[in-house]
């Protein structure tokens, strides 16, 4: 299955990103980043479906919250970065 | 037991708050320390109580509520991220020593807004005269934890962002018993404990930090972020909380934040000051005995200073004790306010109710006040 992962500058920023989504009606969860997408050493990321990413995105710039970097997992298990 | 020492530590707590904290110990592990279910738990609940408490102050982002281990940290952390060793600040004259002695610490100009008890508008000229350019930054408490003088909080903020001078206020002794709203005051920190008036453990505090305001750090780690990096992260609360938080005291924390909020802030703070009132007035009618009173009754909390002639502070307050009636006697690491109302000597008797204190105990204590006598 195909996700995005919303990379966030940290944990309290990524429950920040998620309560937003979920209070829109967006599954969020949040897990640890994946080490292959983490260039700054440990962080945390959002889990949104791929079709749910275009929404959440619109509703992150509404209330103010900047996703740092955000990527694809593809059906081979690989992150791609998604330019924004 | 009577207890009557809350502006220490509030001992009478919601029972939920040792249960949060027993369950905590148990079964949360550490916030961003892992991805496991105990971790991941431990970040909902630093977080939720982020939430309550941006909830209560009136902060807009729950990343500027920073966690502490009490209120002399983020004291620490508020005077160390705005004063340098050069600069001037000002402060009233009612400070505790969690702000006179980091500032003595610092080697800064210590101006004094000096003036007396329950006279807040002569304090609020004092502050307008003295507010001068060379200020760097004003510090003030919101009620002394001595008398329970509520300052005139809101004046001091204005006068601070009329001329553009940052502010620090002490909420030690209000957070959870007077409204204390951040963004409304347009304070740069409110530093405040998680023990007091907030009923969580000992070992929390809170440090609500203004937008955009620059922070640094007193401890240097790891935050769980940015791990490769060897500088730390520039952005809140991870900035100012390196090192394993002390989830146990969060999880009561926010126990005690939802207490604060179910029984509302007005009502916590209308039966702290009746308690007060009614010891004060039946103290004040009994000769020999000197109650610290706000006879306007417009600027009092729940916290009485009391003194009786010819006694020993110290040695009422052990006779109290020794009676069952818990009370704090001596200078309450607070010099500057004694020194403001003359009692810097004698030093008082405090006592300082809370919400699960109760008119019948305060009518014990003047029985035994009257033997004393």
């Amino acid at each position: 299955m195909v996700y995005y992962l919303i990379v966030c500058r940290s944990l309290t920023y990524a429950q920040r990103t998620a309560t937003a989504l979920e209070r829109a009606g967006i599954t969020a969860h949040i897990l640890r980043s994946p080490k292959v997408i983490d260039q700054e050493g440990c962080s945390h990321s959002v889990k949104v479906s791929e079709r749910n990413l275009a929404d959440a995105l619109m509703i992150l710039a509404r209330v103010g919250l900047s996703p740092k970097r955000v990527y694809i997992m593809a059906s081979d298990g690989s992150y791609k970065e998604v330019l924004l | 037991m009577i207890y009557f020492d809350s502006a220490a530590t509030t001992l009478q707590k919601p029972p939920v708050v040792a249960r949060a904290t027993a369950r905590a110990m148990g079964r949360l592990a550490s916030p961003g320390r892992g991805g496991h279910r105990p971790a991941m738990e431990a970040a909902e609940v630093a977080f939720t109580c982020r939430q309550a408490a941006a909830q209560l102050f009136d902060v807009s982002d729950p990343e500027r509520v920073v966690f502490t281990f009490n209120a002399t940290h983020a004291l620490n952390l508020a005077i160390k991220s705005l004063v340098r060793p050069t600069d001037t600040v000002l402060i009233s004259g009612y400070e505790h020593n969690a702000v006179t002695r980091p500032l003595q610490a610092l080697g800064v100009k210590i101006k004094v807004a000096e003036s007396p008890l329950f006279r807040p508008q002569s304090m609020l000229a004092r502050f307008d005269a003295l507010l001068t350019p060379e200020v760097r930054c004003v510090i003030c408490n919101h009620v002394s934890n001595v008398f329970g003088y509520a300052l005139p909080v809101e004046g001091i903020a204005s006068l601070c962002h009329a001329r553009g001078v940052p502010l620090i206020v002490d909420a030690s002794q209000s957070a959870g018993s007077l409204p204390v709203h951040l963004e409304a005051l347009g304070a740069a920190f409110i530093a405040m404990p998680g023990h007091k008036g907030l009923f969580g453990p000992q070992g929390t505090g809170l440090l609500l930090c203004g937008e955009g305001v620059e922070v640094n750090p007193l401890l240097e780690g790891g935050t769980g972020s940015s791990s490769a990096l060897q500088d730390m992260p520039d952005f809140l609360p991870d900035r100012l909380e390196s090192g394993t938080h002390n989830i146990c005291g969060i999880a009561g924390l926010l126990e005690g934040i939802r207490f604060v909020q179910r029984k509302g802030v007005g009502v916590i703070a209308a039966h702290e000051k009746r308690l007060m009132m009614q010891a004060a007035d039946a103290l004040t009618a009994r000769g020999g005995v000197w109650a610290y009173v706000d006879q306007s009754q417009s600027c009092q909390s729940g916290v009485l200073s009391m003194n009786i002639a010819g006694r020993d502070c110290e040695e009422v307050a052990g006779e109290l004790g020794r009676r069952g009636i818990c009370v704090r006697a001596g200078l309450h690491c607070a010099p500057l306010a004694h020194r403001s109302v003359g009692t810097l000597e004698s030093g008082t008797v405090r006592l300082s109710f809370s919400p699960f204190n109760t008119a019948r105990e305060v009518q014990s204590f003047l029985e035994e006040i009257d033997r004393l006598l």
